[in-house]
């Protein structure tokens, strides 16, 4: 780049000149992958443990299993840290920061919606649009993204979300962790490979 | 011939800075200054000019104690950046 006084006499720059700047500024941020994957993975493998757990109580006739459950809370405090730290050191944001951060806060509004309100229409009703949450979050997220991992991921949530119909409670359990691991834990992971790639190139 | 060029846009920082900018939702001083390689001084002096046509935004901050400078472009430096960039084009289309 020229210095102050070189930017003045500037003026007689060429068209051509002028597209190629503005071209190589626009790719810098156009390519960048915006997410590591570090929520998905988190969320996926906490959550995929808990139902596991909460299944393995119930079968072994363990009483309290869903006391598996408080994890919750905490995994939001270390997913907020996360958040805030990570936003911190941010040095640019995209417009694709600010729609996935959309994205995540109306899943966080229903996921509370369904959890509190949803419980009156009984526990497989909860479980059941549970993973209709997971899928439409992660089908969107990966539709900004352009990741297609993600997309076809979610889709898996979509499909347990309708096996979960067909089987008890205590087997739905079962779905929601299949349903993680497909949308969630392994497209995180592939997500995370690639954002880890992108950062040495 | 390319007369009616906006003077402000036609110089190769002020250039660069606004179509980072148009891409983004806002970018730190720093960025700036990394995908430029601006230095301070001058980005400095180039962000403040925009900043007086109303081109972009700056709003100073702190993080961790240290002053932050977040840029911005707003909706009258979009306009600018796509007449300039419309001017352009129909320069290097083929003469008939």
């Amino acid at each position: 780049m020229k210095t102050t006084a070189e930017n003045e006499l500037s003026e007689n720059m060429m068209p051509e000149e002028s597209l190629q700047i503005i071209n190589a500024m626009i790719n810098t941020a156009k390519n960048k992958l915006a997410d590591d994957g570090f929520h998905l993975i988190f969320w996926g493998w906490l959550v995929t443990f808990c139902a596991l757990i909460h299944y393995v109580t119930i079968k072994l006739n363990i009483q309290g299993g869903e006391w598996v459950w408080m994890l919750m809370p905490l995994g939001g405090i270390v997913s907020g840290i996360y958040g805030y730290k990570q936003g911190k050191s941010q040095k640019v944001k995209t417009h694709i920061d600010s729609y996935i951060g959309y994205v995540w806060i109306g899943f966080i509004i229903s996921l509370f919606v369904t959890l509190f309100f949803g419980y009156a229409h009984g526990i497989k009703a909860t479980y059941f649009f549970l993973m209709l949450l997971y899928g439409m979050a992660t089908f969107v997220t990966g539709g900004i993204l352009n990741f297609k991992p993600l997309i076809y991921g979610s889709l898996f949530s979509f499909a347990f979300a309708v096996v979960s119909v067909f089987v008890g409670e205590v087997d739905q359990l079962l779905c929601i962790a299949a349903a993680l691991i497909l949308s969630y834990i392994i497209p995180g992971h592939m997500l995370r490979s690639k954002y880890k790639s992108q950062q040495h190139a | 011939m390319l007369k009616e060029l906006d003077p402000i846009l036609h110089s190769q920082l002020r250039l660069a800075i606004v179509s980072l900018l148009v891409g983004v939702k806002e970018a730190e001083f720093t960025y700036l200054k990394e995908q430029t390689n601006a230095t301070a001084g001058n980005l400095s002096v180039q962000i403040q000019k925009l900043k007086e046509v109303g081109y972009i935004e700056i709003e100073k901050k702190f993080k961790d104690n240290y002053p932050q400078t977040i840029c911005k472009i707003t909706k009258v430096g979009i306009k600018a950046f796509e007449d300039y960039v419309e001017i352009i084009q129909n320069y290097l289309k083929p003469k008939k």
